[in-house]
């Protein structure tokens, strides 16, 4: 008899396992919240650097990294985790990291964050780059605030379990499946043999293409195209456009910068609502070719012009804007709701209705697989899309097989299968959110009217940010009930993790073995 | 010659039965029973071996053989035997049977060090294909596994003003292809430049599959192509026969009735439509107008089924049937129960494997007006004096040279091309000339 490989094959009789095993959980989420608590140096810094006050940041990453230090030591013997136990991590994780990015806004003092519901709407819209916000004036907050808020975006943008599958050595799990419930889109793309390879080499692009924004918009500020940008403006609004966030440190969001600027922005938000692989492999190859080859890409591409189009027509024709105002603010306003970033440069509530409800039916579509952007996905239109083509063909044919093909390799019926149940899972949260907000406007007589209400359940869903009435690009959610806060923050956590981890949480056979 | 046949089966029955007056054949099989049978039909040396087993091949006597071919119906076994005699008898030809296409790519390719690879179910494609693939054509041959075909149509009134009637230079001859021969009354002629073709003229083009389709459609433009095959059984032969129809651009149906293999059959062929039925629910050919199809091809696994299905089929208004007999009596069997062509497979693998015992040189040899002119598929030899030189600078008369195949890949030649030792070379000539041409080459 050999020695069976340590950790790897449990011996029988042992100990019982319960039907999802809390302990390996628990373990889990410990450390991985654990990992991140080094994430408030940063805003520590940037306190420091400007004057402000900063033990607020030391004492969140101090508790964090406390407590995961503790449960992670206390459950140190738990079993690796296995494929049921990797939903509810999923879930938790991204609960918990919502509770410690609410910390620094708690206890820094700061008025317009002083209560726990709006402190964990603030973090929870940052994490999931939702891009919402309770603030009903931002200008006023500290630099380092600001900064922490714009860092959440961008650490929630690529996926936080991906971060730390990429830079830490070693997390007891497998990893494949983590990542998937984490990485937008039906399927995961592998860049490499190795998960922890391919979590990598995303973080790689990433960080790249943000360092590229910050480098761009700095040379803008510094040679005086831009008054309004500076350094510190650079990093804030790299670290929420890549993420496809939203969070501005101005009141009048990309509005408050110049046409070059909006220009540019808008083209890293085209970058941030494009499959990270595709680009990592255009980038790797030196071959832009990859982009119009793959069927997503054209889609997506194709649907951003003929919202352009439709909306410059519209605002051109009504005499919102005209000439190249009309176009660019058509452009960025399509990007802005298509990718779920939820900057603006105009306020669209005051829009003609028509221009309004295209945007409020854009915010249905989402980006690209495998990008940042919140949503249904441009894939999963696109296979919705070929799934019905397909039902009406086997109507008149009922015996035709017909494998239905991505970028012309057949995909798998399963897939198929949990493409049509997510969109309708989708239509069904949407309906939930939008009937729970509007039974709460009727019961505290706030002034939503239906389109608004439409509005800010599927802009939360999406992880866009704004919405329309008082939520919308000039407004904020303050005026929000706590009960439709509350909705709203698990609107959004459920709608950046797909629905499927926390949905499945709430099916009783979830929990039982039977 | 002598030659080696590994496996007693079907195929190296056929073989055999084709070659034992001339050569000196000796016939390795496992199974006593099957030597047993063929020697008391024909004169040859039996071999109680295995095929892959190297010793069993030296025992045999393999080193002498000219002519190796691995005939068993089992495809590692054939590759393995390839490789061995390879090793053994290094100046043989070997050649191996094969039933997946992807090692006939892998040889196209260079991958596999054999002479030829030769696939019943791509033989037998290619033998449909010939029968209903190009329509308004009088004749066709196809060459280096299908890569060249050689078609012998009639020109029509309706033929496209953009071929006939033009200088041959300015008309808008389809890319891959050349006329290799324009026949008017009792005249043939190899034309050149300023030829014309002319309505009521017959013409030899030769080309490639997709280029001899084009032809078609520029010579009867009206309804003659092909758009609707519907092929009964989705297996190794219905895929492979598929996917040559598909190439040519004509429109494929297929039937399946394992819903498995129908599904692997549509994800191969993207073009063809799949219904995953028996074929014999006569609701279903009603429903899909299975009789609206130009030709019906039965490719089951059941010779039986294949019958009642193409009777079926016949009733319902289809007008052409083939059957595929993989019993060799199914053939007549087929033919007198009023389908229209039959092929057995194993056949046409052997009559393809025997045409490499013929000169070792001259590989194909096809007829065509009554045997007056032959098209022949040569392989230069590295002395020759046309090698090196541009198509252009031939001093060649009387011939015409349609298509190169080097690396196992046909080629087309223009003027300003080289000519290549070792290149297989197509050419179309007078049987008169054919020996002259074939020692200069």
């Amino acid at each position: 008899m050999t020695d069976a490989p340590a950790g790897r094959i449990r011996p029988i009789g042992k100990r019982r396992r319960a039907a999802v095993d809390l302990r390996a959980t628990t373990h889990v989420v410990a450390t991985l919240v654990l990992y991140l608590s080094p994430s408030t140096l940063l805003p520590t810094a940037v306190a420091i650097g400007y004057g402000e006050r900063f033990w607020h940041f030391l004492a969140a990453g101090a508790i964090a990294a406390g407590l995961g230090w503790a449960v992670a030591r206390r459950t140190a013997d738990a079993d690796p985790i296995g494929t049921r136990e990797g939903y509810l991590v999923v879930a938790l994780t991204w609960l918990f990291v919502a509770f410690y990015g609410a910390i620094p806004y708690l206890l820094s003092g700061e008025g317009q964050l002083d209560r726990p519901v709006d402190a964990l709407f603030e973090s929870m819209s940052g994490f999931t780059t939702t891009g919402a916000s309770l603030l009903t004036d931002v200008e006023s907050l500290d630099r380092s605030l600001l900064i922490w808020r714009a860092e959440t975006q961008w650490l929630g943008g690529m996926g936080i379990i991906v971060l730390v599958l990429a830079v830490l050595p070693r997390l007891r799990v497998g990893g494949r499946q983590l990542l998937e419930s984490e990485l937008p889109g039906p399927e995961m793309e592998s860049l490499g043999a190795r998960i922890r390879q391919t979590a990598q080499r995303l973080w790689i692009v990433y960080v790249a293409i943000t360092l590229l924004e910050i480098a761009l918009l700095a040379i803008l500020g510094f040679t005086g195209i831009d008054e309004q940008m500076d350094i510190f403006r650079a990093v804030a609004h790299a670290f929420t456009t890549l993420p496809s966030g939203g969070f501005s440190t101005e009141a009048l969001s990309i509005e408050a910068f110049s046409a070059t600027t909006q220009w540019v922005i808008a083209f890293f938000i085209l970058v941030a609502g494009t499959n990270f692989a595709l680009t990592y492999r255009a980038l790797l190859r030196r071959d832009p070719r990859v982009f119009p080859r793959d069927e997503e890409f054209r889609l997506y591409v194709g649907i951003l012009l003929v919202a352009s189009v439709v909306l410059t027509v519209e605002l051109w024709a009504e005499g919102v804007f005209a000439g190249e105002a009309a176009v660019r603010n058509a452009v960025f306003q399509t990007l802005t709701i298509v990718t779920s970033t939820g900057y603006s440069t105009t306020n669209w509530d005051a829009w003609p209705v028509l221009a309004v409800i295209t945007l409020v039916g854009l915010m249905f579509i989402g980006g690209s697989a495998g990008s940042t952007s919140g949503g249904v996905k441009v894939v999963r239109h696109l296979l919705m899309g070929k799934i019905l083509r397909r039902e009406l063909r086997q109507t008149v044919h009922p015996e035709l097989v017909s494998p239905i093909r991505f970028n012309s390799a057949p995909v798998d019926e399963r897939t198929l299968r949990a493409v049509g149940s997510f969109v309708l899972m989708y239509i069904g949260v949407f309906i939930v959110g939008a009937l729970l907000i509007a039974f709460d406007a009727a019961r505290v007589n706030m002034d939503l009217s239906a389109i608004d209400i439409v509005a800010v359940a599927a802009s939360a869903a999406g992880n866009i940010g704004p919405a329309l009435g008082p939520a919308g690009p000039y407004g904020n959610f303050e005026s929000f009930s706590d009960f439709s806060t509350v909705v709203l923050i698990l609107l959004m956590w459920i709608g950046r993790l797909e629905l499927l981890p926390v949905l499945v949480l709430l099916t009783r056979s979830y929990w039982r073995t039977w | 010659m002598k030659i080696f046949v590994i496996g007693a089966g079907q195929v190296g029955f056929t073989i055999v039965d084709a070659l034992h007056a001339h050569h000196e054949i000796t016939v390795l099989d496992t199974e006593p029973s099957r030597l047993r049978a063929i020697s008391e039909r024909y004169d040859v040396a039996t071999f109680e071996g295995d095929g892959t087993s190297q010793r069993d091949l030296a025992a045999a006597g393999i080193k002498t053989a000219d002519l190796v071919i691995a005939c068993t119906s089992r495809d590692e076994a054939n590759l393995v035997a390839g490789m061995f005699s390879r090793r053994e008898a290094k100046h043989a030809t070997t050649v191996i049977r094969t039933s997946n296409v992807e090692y006939v790519e892998l040889w196209h390719a260079g991958q596999l060090d054999v002479d030829f690879v030769v696939s019943s179910e791509l033989e037998t494609a290619h033998a449909i294909s010939r029968i209903i693939g190009v329509p308004a054509a009088r004749q066709t041959d196809v060459f280096a596994e299908g890569q060249v075909q050689i078609v012998e149509f009639d020109v029509t009134e309706g033929a496209s003003p953009a071929i006939a009637g033009l200088p041959l230079r300015r008309a808008e001859v389809p890319d891959d292809s050349k006329v290799a021969a324009i026949i008017r009354g009792d005249d043939l002629s190899f034309p050149g430049g300023d030829d014309e073709i002319h309505p009521g003229d017959r013409i030899v083009v030769i080309g490639s599959p997709q280029a001899a389709q084009a032809w078609s459609t520029l010579l009867a433009p009206k309804g003659a192509s092909v758009r609707d095959v519907v092929i009964f059984g989705g297996g190794r032969v219905g895929t492979a026969i598929a996917r040559v129809l598909l190439d040519q651009g004509i429109g494929v149906r297929v039937i399946e009735a394992s819903r498995e293999q129908a599904r692997r059959v549509a994800e191969s062929l993207p073009k063809a439509s799949v219904y995953n039925a028996t074929g014999i629910d006569p609701d279903f050919l009603e429903r899909e107008r299975i009789g609206q199809a130009q030709a019906a091809i039965f490719a089951m696994k059941d010779d039986a089924k294949n019958l009642y299905a193409a009777s079926l089929v016949e009733v319902h208004g289809v007008p052409f049937t083939v059957g595929i007999a993989h019993e060799p009596i199914s053939v007549e069997a087929f033919e007198h129960a009023g389908i229209d062509v039959s092929v057995n497979p194993r056949a046409v693998t052997a009559e393809e494997i025997i045409r490499f015992a013929h000169d070792p040189r001259t590989r194909q040899v096809s007829m065509l007006e009554g045997n007056q002119y032959e098209v022949l598929d040569v392989t230069t030899r590295p002395t020759s004096s046309y090698a090196g030189q541009r198509f252009r600078d031939m001093p060649i008369r009387g011939a015409l040279i349609g298509a190169l195949v080097r690396n196992g890949t046909a080629i087309f030649p223009h003027g300003d091309d080289v000519l290549e030792a070792g290149d297989r070379v197509i050419l179309f000539t007078r049987s008169a000339d054919a020996q002259r041409v074939v020692e200069a080459l």
